[in-house]
């Protein structure tokens, strides 16, 4: 594992622009529990100051330091999309490989499912959750809901890839081991199927945080949980642009495109890295 | 030509006028490695390391080889298909139509597509990937052959209706779309693709492999036919050894990206000299032949770590000192018969 | 009828293509019967071109793929209907494949030894590591290998004959009564070939295993088979001894497909 990233550092550009940006940002979050603040008091400093030398993001019209406003805010979006990621992640895993792999009824059934799961309309559902929860809508329900409508799509891309694994030789050569499904799954066609899910873990990432923040920012979100989208969100409230408190929205702004802009290229780079074609030439393999 | 083929293959006027001039093809010396680089680990696999021949005028040359051999690394540097991690690294390959540059991947694409289907052509085992699956197949004789051809459209149209039913295809194929067609039937249209504009030199890779045995023995009976009928040139690769010896005028054998034999090949299934190419032939099982085969032990060559001196002698029965040490020369040990062995040749190695 | 290692009743394969309205039906395999004995192991070669359904009968035989019509068994018990996983692996410690592409047969990104090891503790009766070693490395010897050269190997560093070999080791670690090899050598190099050829006549003649061999290659067809059947669009034109049938087939497909062997001796087909 060392070995890869030291690789990974020497040889790939993407990555090491990648494995910057998102280090910056992880390390803005770990600040975020040296917050001389606590992230949800209002008024604790004086209110609309620019970026200076004691407040070095400004402080808010709600009277809060941007900086230390932000720390907690990019942990709760981060979070937020990781937990979106990993949950969807395994359901797409265990969904599109056992439906490739088993096809027949089981393949039609959850399929169908699938089917139904990518023609929802999202984003009016999403607001239909709020409505109907309301208050007992936290960030961690609402990233169970995002879970639960984010992986049929990748899914059916896992699905395409295990159904054509399923008919390569060394797979009855599994079965005819003595394999079981759930062995030739886990061992035979996930590496295969990583890339895929490495590449769409950023890309899930990136879809979760960038509907939380617009759902934020509309205010359709738990927004006493500070996030990226919440900052925005209050920042509209007071008018912050018109203001002139620019400061409140273009930081979040920035650190939210270097999340995006970071975890894309470590997808990228983790991509090139984890390819079984790749591999394989790295092993000596490639050129027969 | 040497005599046993001359004299089986009484050849037109115009072709044997042609015969006495230079060679269509000329490959001197070529070596093609892949070099890769990947995280940290490079390779340099020497898949063609040094391979002198020649194609004449109005003979069709085959290329034999196993799996290793560099025959199909080979082949694409004929064709200029030359993609990273291929690289030419040295020697020429100079075709007669082409004398100014040192091979097809040295020279401008204005120019390759002045000599493309004019002059050369290419039937290549997927004959999928020729024909558009989009388009009609008269229309992909028209995006590669009318302007060369030019006239009017109908005529072209007559011409390559024609043309097809020389390869005993009903013109009505024109018509269809290539998924419509079967696997010989389509083969048998990129043969007619690569031969309407009457190219002087056809480069044909393993054309007939992916064919029924029933389809490739039609496939290959229109090719000689087409091939005599215009008097060009063809390269022909194929691991398959019966096609060679009832298909090419002379052969070269491969092995571990050199040339280790080459003469006309009945010669070749006759007399065969280089051990490789005698265990290779004697290895072929025959239906009615009941003798036991005696199989070549031992793996082909790693080429990212070839075996010093001759590839070969890691398995060779007649391995001597020499052969660990010495790169064995290719030496026309007899009249039009080449072979690179120490055994055979003692003391041409100077 | 108890007397038969396998046995084919009429069997028939049919697909069903296309779609709700355009669905047609293709036959694969038109009733097909023949019997493998367990008394007398032998060779038994299907003969075919692409689409004959000489692919489908294999799949059939290993159970992977149910007849939609007649009856197939393998030692009195119907192969179609194999339900639990006990009954399948007790199958599959007497029927064994070998596949056509031998760089294909082991997922190229695991060590080859893993597939020993794994069948020697699954159908072997391997019990520790140690065990499954000496099975592994007792089969890699029938084949002229041995543990040692495989152990830690990756499919990419061995040859194509070397692959086939570790292939049919594999095979042998179950001791199977039946091995079906479909399409074994032809994606093996030529002056390798007749050495995996021979070896399945001595895994008949020494360890009494019946082989159906799949080809499209009428030479080592004759070079080892007892039996041949010559299949042509999922019917069985031509059957019986080997020798006979080869040397002087009846048939029109089968003399066709005959006269289509391009023998490396013959006079050359194309010059004259």
């Amino acid at each position: 594992m060392l070995a890869i990233l030291r690789d990974l550092l020497k040889y790939n550009l993407e990555f090491r622009i990648g494995i910057i940006l998102v280090g910056i940002v992880i390390g803005l979050a770990g600040l975020s529990f040296f917050s001389p603040y606590p992230p949800t008091d209002v008024y604790v400093v004086a209110p609309d100051v620019p970026p200076s030398a004691e407040y070095w993001f400004g402080t808010t019209s709600r009277g809060q330091d941007v900086f230390w406003q932000l720390t907690v805010a990019i942990r709760n979006t981060l979070l937020f999309g990781l937990t979106v990621a990993v949950i969807s992640r395994v359901l797409s895993l265990v969904i599109g490989l056992l439906s490739g792999y088993k096809g027949g009824w089981i393949d039609r059934a959850l399929m169908a499912v699938n089917d139904t799961f990518i023609v929802i309309p999202l984003f009016p559902l999403l607001v239909l959750f709020y409505f109907v929860l309301r208050d007992s809508m936290s960030w961690l329900l609402l990233a169970v809901i995002m879970a639960a409508l984010g992986w049929a799509y990748d899914a059916r891309l896992i699905r395409s890839v295990a159904m054509s694994l399923k008919t390569r030789e060394f797979t009855q050569t599994a079965v005819f081991s003595g394999m079981t499904t759930r062995e030739i799954l886990a061992r035979e066609h996930l590496p295969y199927v990583m890339p895929i899910v490495f590449s769409t873990t950023m890309n899930n990432m990136n879809w979760s945080i960038g509907l939380e923040v617009t759902l934020s920012v509309l205010g359709f979100t738990d927004i006493n949980t500070p996030t990226i989208g919440g900052m925005i969100y209050w920042a509209n409230q007071h008018t912050a642009m018109v203001a002139g408190v620019w400061w409140w929205i273009a930081f979040p702004v920035a650190v939210v495109i270097m999340a995006f802009v970071g975890l894309f290229l470590l997808a990228v780079s983790m991509n090139e890295y984890i390819d079984p074609r790749s591999r394989l030439s790295r092993m000596g393999g490639g050129a027969r | 030509m040497s005599g046993p083929v001359a004299l089986k293959q009484p050849m037109t006027p115009v072709a044997s006028a042609a015969a006495s001039t230079e060679p269509v093809l000329q490959v001197r010396d070529v070596q093609a490695h892949f070099r890769t680089h990947h995280f940290g680990v490079s390779r340099d696999v020497r898949a063609v390391d040094g391979v002198t021949f020649d194609v004449r005028r109005n003979e069709i040359y085959g290329l034999a080889g196993e799996s290793s051999s560099g025959k199909t690394t080979l082949i694409k540097t004929i064709a200029g298909a030359i993609k990273p991690p291929l690289e030419v690294v040295g020697g020429s390959i100079r075709f007669s139509f082409l004398p100014d540059y040192p091979g097809l991947h040295a020279a401008p694409p204005e120019v390759l597509e002045r000599v493309r289907w004019r002059h050369l052509s290419y039937v290549m085992q997927g004959s999928m990937n020729v024909l558009n699956p989009m388009r009609r197949v008269i229309d992909t004789f028209r995006d590669f052959a009318w302007r060369h051809i030019g006239g009017s459209r109908r005529a072209f149209e007559e011409r390559v209706a024609d043309h097809v039913s020389r390869v005993r295809l009903d013109p009505a194929v024109l018509r269809a779309y290539p998924h419509e067609l079967s696997g010989g039937m389509r083969q048998r249209v990129t043969i007619a693709l690569a031969t309407i504009c009457k190219p002087e030199f056809i480069i044909a890779d393993e054309p007939t492999t992916a064919l029924d045995v029933i389809v490739q023995k039609d496939v290959l009976g229109m090719i000689r036919g087409i091939q005599r009928e215009m008097g060009s040139s063809v390269l022909f690769v194929t691991h398959d050894m019966g096609v060679h010896a009832h298909l090419t005028d002379r052969l070269g054998i491969m092995y571990g990206g050199r040339l280790v034999e080459e003469a006309p090949t009945p010669e070749v299934f006759a007399r065969p000299l280089h051990p490789y190419t005698t265990y290779l032939i004697g290895s072929l099982p025959r239906i009615g032949d009941d003798t036991p085969r005696k199989s070549l032990e031992g793996s082909p060559p790693n080429l990212a770590d070839p075996p010093p001196g001759c590839r070969f002698h890691p398995r060779c029965p007649l391995a001597m000192d020499i052969c660990s040490r010495q790169v064995p020369p290719m030496v026309e040990t007899l009249p039009g018969h080449r072979v690179a062995c120490h055994a055979v040749n003692p003391g041409a190695a100077a | 009828m108890s007397g038969d290692l396998l046995r084919l009743d009429h069997v028939s394969k049919t697909f069903t293509r296309g779609g709700f309205f355009t669905s047609r039906k293709v036959e694969a395999v038109k009733d097909l019967s023949f019997a493998i004995r367990q008394d007398r192991p032998e060779i038994f070669t299907i003969i075919g071109e692409s689409g004959s359904g000489k692919s489908t009968t294999a799949r059939m035989i290993l159970g992977v793929e149910r007849p939609t019509a007649g009856a197939l068994t393998f030692n009195g018990l119907d192969v179609g209907a194999l339900r639990t996983r006990e009954d399948r692996m007790r199958f599959m410690h007497a029927v064994q494949p070998i596949f056509q592409n031998p760089f294909e047969a082991f997922n190229p990104l695991k060590r080859l030894d893993r597939y020993l090891l794994l069948t020697a503790r699954r159908f072997g009766g391997a019990t520790d590591e140690a065990g499954a070693e000496r099975l592994a490395d007792e089969a890699l010897r029938k084949v002229g290998l041995s543990l040692a050269e495989v152990k830690g190997r990756f499919p990419h560093e061995l040859s194509g004959g070397q692959l086939q070999r570790v292939a049919i080791a594999r095979a042998l670690v179950s001791s199977p009564k039946l091995i079906v090899a479909d399409e074994p050598v032809s994606m093996v190099d030529a002056s390798l070939r007749m050495a995996i050829v021979t070896l399945f006549k001595a895994l008949r003649d020494d360890l009494g295993i019946s082989i159906i061999y799949i080809t499209h290659d009428l030479a080592t067809a004759y070079s080892i088979s007892d039996r041949i059947i010559i299949m042509q669009k999922g019917a069985v034109v031509e059957a019986g001894e080997a020798r006979a049938v080869l040397a002087a087939p009846q048939h029109p497909y089968s003399r066709q497909l005959r006269e289509a062997v391009l023998t490396p001796d013959a006079t050359p087909a194309f010059s004259a």
